[in-house]
């Protein structure tokens, strides 16, 4: 090989050398910069995951769901664009501070608690980092070693995101995603104080709805009932101050313009009762009353109208000594206002039975059932409500303010028992007023017979 | 038939119950599907029980879902084919062995696959890519795929598919196989002789390095390129202090590149079979690839993953395609796209998969998932399990 070859040979080798050199430079600076730009692409998409999950939870506030709903879809939003593997919201129990219960979580199970000794208002693992007590007892809880917690005193309530693997898609977690974790919890406080809020309001609009429409129904249903006797004393009264009315006829007049009367007494007084119960609890006159008693005593007032109507009240036999701790006069109120609505929706030649059972477990049952009209199990609530008359062709034919069943409720109610309607439409209805065991006893063969009051 | 359907709800049954209304109720002879892995496989099982009763069921879990019209990696998301008819539905052969030896399952599974199918037949492989969670080991495709070519015998498939996971941050897998969930399972799907499949794979790495040769391997484990430390080699071109470099750090950055045919040829994206780094071992300076398929001897390049490279290849490819397919009667289109494709990790400002659909913009049934590994016929040859690719396929019915 000459000289000159040889010295070809070197400079090629040497310019192979020099390009391989440079050609591995570039490359490394290119692979940096492909690094530095991905990396600043994933972290500029990890600062837009709060903006993503307000976009979110805007989204799903506006679905029509209630405030308790809303927890799993925006825990949900926050896994996907945190990318995480689990995700939970967390409530601190108001009895038991540093308790935490999972109220919704993504991976681990609804209702798992934890309780921390001092809750850190945020927290992060990471290897080559110290995990202190809190951090050992949240990867417990949520069953991975890389969390992010973030947790809010005021509300009470904590977001914990988990990652099987450190380098979860872009980097390990760090102090700086405090940012992103508060961001979060703060969102999904914000949106359910919003939805609560609006929960409230919808409440409040319906309970005002409600009351405009029962002050409607009682206007509708007074103006009726007051109009009715008033028409018959009007009439009459014209009736009788006219010369030519007969004596006999007087009589009868006079009788009816009584009876409006006191229809329109029992009507203030039922108004007065029911406005009177539902301002306040009425004051009880309470004492040991021999049930079998007060039942005969009910059943008897009732008597002529019954044999008048045709309808037969059978009142079966109570247990001897049977007493109950009870307003006697109250009491009787709520068996007049169920015994007349049981007369007055039975038809001619139906029946009423009244009975009175007692269990050391139920206290005693005194129940009304009648062979009336009944009605459908969805119409019981409204029945309870005042000035409700169900919409039906027999009603109808009824009068009343429906005020009954609400004043007979609210003064079970006032001796700590129970009204329950049991109805079916075309079946009759039966009616039971409880009254707990602390107020039932068999009396002593002296007191059985004795007098209430 | 072919329909297909994609939901995603944090509750399996609910996500279910939507693609079912979506697919109608008539019964399909079989759904292929594939389960975010948020969702418990179990849940999901019983939510396609509930749905569907005991039509055969094939796929699996998923890092992401990609339909025609949607696409997630929230781990959420659920996509199902139903086939019906047999001129579409394909026939599912399946090996449950892969734990004890990747290579004799694939040869088993192959062999099967051989005498079930005729030259230019379609064929998906599905597998649970994940061995074993702790230390992560996953299953071997190239051995799965060696074993598989070797059954075939003489067979000259169309063979794509791809490594089932539940997640980008490759945490465990899973497959539906003989009606349950399972491990260690791989199902090969052969479709009726009367598909055909056009498949381009979608690429997106570009050569950094001068020829590096593997001077000292251990399976997966690369030792030594040059007679240097793996490891300190590739933390010098990265600018990384020397030993301080964990796998996932690499994972996002840099792959080993063999390059096919002539090696002096000028750049050619289809050219080159990458390998991911899995880890990374500061203490034996060396790091484990995805695929124990290089040895000592092996020519490589250090890679790096670019994404406006990965997003232009998609429109090339894609386009590509088009043209293949143009006139053809086309059945269905299947993505099988690297879970680090992407954008929540490869940084990419727009997301691959969504460019592969508004491109593709597919007027029949399409479906695709995020994958560990893709496998795809390479350079005209056997089909090969590949790294950072995706593999996108259309079925068409024979003319």
């Amino acid at each position: 090989m000459s000289g000159e070859l040889a010295g070809k040979i070197e400079r090629l080798e040497r310019e192979l050398q020099y390009y391989q050199r440079e050609y591995n430079e570039i490359g490394a600076r290119l692979l940096r910069l492909q690094e530095e730009q991905s990396r600043a692409s994933r972290e500029a998409r990890r600062s837009r995951i709060v903006a993503r999950l307000i976009r979110g939870a805007y989204q799903i506030v506006n679905r029509d769901m209630p405030a308790e709903a809303i927890g799993e879809p925006l825990l949900a939003s926050i896994a996907d664009t945190s990318v995480c593997d689990r995700a939970a919201f967390l409530t601190e129990d108001p009895a038991t501070p540093g308790r935490f219960v999972i109220e919704h979580g993504l991976g681990p199970k609804v209702g798992a608690q934890v309780t921390l000794e001092q809750p850190p208002s945020f927290l992060y693992t990471a290897s080559g980092q110290k995990i202190g007590p809190a951090g050992e007892a949240l990867a417990a809880l949520l069953g991975v070693p890389y969390l992010l917690w973030a947790y809010e005193p005021a509300s009470r309530r904590a977001l914990l995101l988990g990652n099987h693997t450190e380098g979860n898609i872009h980097r390990p977690f760090e102090a700086s995603d405090q940012e992103l974790v508060e961001g979060a919890l703060s969102v999904y406080i914000d949106v359910l104080l919003r939805k609560l809020a609006e929960t409230t309001l919808r409440q409040a609009a319906t309970a005002a709805e409600e009351a405009s429409n029962a002050r409607a129904r009682f206007l509708a249903t007074l103006s009726h009932e007051l109009r009715t006797p008033l028409n018959a004393i009007i009439g009459f009264s014209e009736l009788l101050l006219d010369s030519g009315t007969r004596p006999p006829d007087r009589e009868e007049f006079a009788r009816q313009i009584l009876d409006a009367g006191q229809s329109l007494l029992s009507l203030v007084r039922d108004i007065l009762d029911f406005s009177s119960l539902s301002n306040a609890v009425p004051r009880l006159q309470l004492d040991w009353v021999p049930v079998g008693q007060l039942l005969q005593a009910s059943v008897r007032a009732f008597a002529a109208e019954t044999a008048s109507r045709g309808i037969v009240v059978e009142l079966l036999p109570v247990v001897p000594r049977l007493q109950s701790f009870i307003d006697y006069d109250r009491f009787r109120q709520i068996l007049s206002n169920l015994l007349g609505n049981a007369i007055k929706f039975t038809p001619t030649g139906g029946k009423i039975t009244v009975s009175a059972r007692s269990t050391t477990r139920d206290g005693v049952e005194i129940a009304i059932r009648d062979s009336g009209i009944g009605m459908q199990p969805e119409d019981i609530p409204r029945a309870l409500e005042p000035f409700v008359q169900l919409e039906n062709t027999l009603s109808r034919r009824f009068p009343g303010t429906g005020l009954g069943l609400p004043i007979a409720r609210q003064l079970t109610e006032a001796h700590q028992g129970k009204l329950i309607i049991d109805s079916a439409d075309g079946r009759g209805t039966t009616v039971m007023v409880i009254v707990p065991p602390s107020r039932m006893r068999l009396a002593p063969d002296a007191a059985a017979g004795a007098s209430p009051g | 038939m072919i329909r297909t359907a994609y939901a995603r709800d944090v509750h399996a049954s609910t996500a279910v119950r939507s693609c079912r209304d979506q697919l109608g109720p008539d019964r399909p002879e079989l759904v292929l599907a594939f389960i975010g892995g948020k969702h418990p496989p179990e849940a999901a099982l019983s939510a396609l029980r509930d749905a569907f009763g005991d039509v055969p069921l094939a796929g699996g879990s998923a890092a992401g879902v990609i339909a025609g019209t949607a696409f997630g990696y929230s781990g959420f998301e659920i996509g199902l084919i139903t086939f019906t008819g047999a001129n579409v539905t394909p026939r599912i052969f399946t090996t449950r062995d892969l734990l004890a030896d990747e290579r004799a399952a694939g040869l088993g599974l192959g062999v099967v696959v051989q005498g079930n199918s005729i030259d230019g037949s379609a064929v998906m492989l599905l597998f649970d890519s994940v061995a074993n969670v702790s230390p992560l080991r996953l299953h071997p495709a190239s051995q799965l795929m060696e074993g598989f070519q070797e059954g075939l015998g003489g067979r000259a498939l169309h063979v794509i598919g791809g490594g089932l996971l539940t997640d980008i941050n490759i945490s465990d897998g899973w497959v539906f196989e003989g009606g349950e969930v399972r491990k260690h399972a791989m199902a090969a799907l052969v479709f009726p002789p009367n598909l055909r499949a056009t498949t381009v794979i979608l690429h997106g790495c570009r050569p950094v390095s001068t020829f590096m040769e593997i001077t000292r391997i251990n399976g997966p484990e690369v030792l030594e390129l040059d007679g240097q430390p793996a490891l300190t080699v590739v933390e010098r071109m990265l600018g990384l202090e020397l030993g301080t470099t964990s796998g996932q750090q690499l994972s996002l950055v840099a792959t080993l590149g063999q390059k096919q045919g002539d090696p002096f040829a000028p750049y050619d994206e289809n050219n080159y079979v990458n390998r991911l780094i899995l880890r990374a071992d500061p203490a034996a300076g060396s790091i484990t690839l995805f695929e124990p398929d290089f040895a000592v001897g092996t020519r490589v390049q250090i890679m790096s993953r670019d994404n406006s490279l990965m997003l232009d290849s998609v429109e090339r490819g894609v386009a590509d395609l088009k043209t293949r397919i143009s006139g053809q009667d086309c059945v269905l289109g299947l993505y099988i796209d690297c879970a680090g494709r992407a954008s929540v990790m490869s940084g990419a400002a727009t997301e691959e998969a969504e460019l592969v659909i508004s491109s593709l913009a597919p007027a029949f049934p399409f479906m695709g998932f995020y994958s560990g590994v893709e496998i795809a016929p390479f350079a005209g040859n056997y089909s090969r399990p590949l790294d950072w690719t995706g593999v996108l396929s259309i079925l068409q019915r024979d003319s």
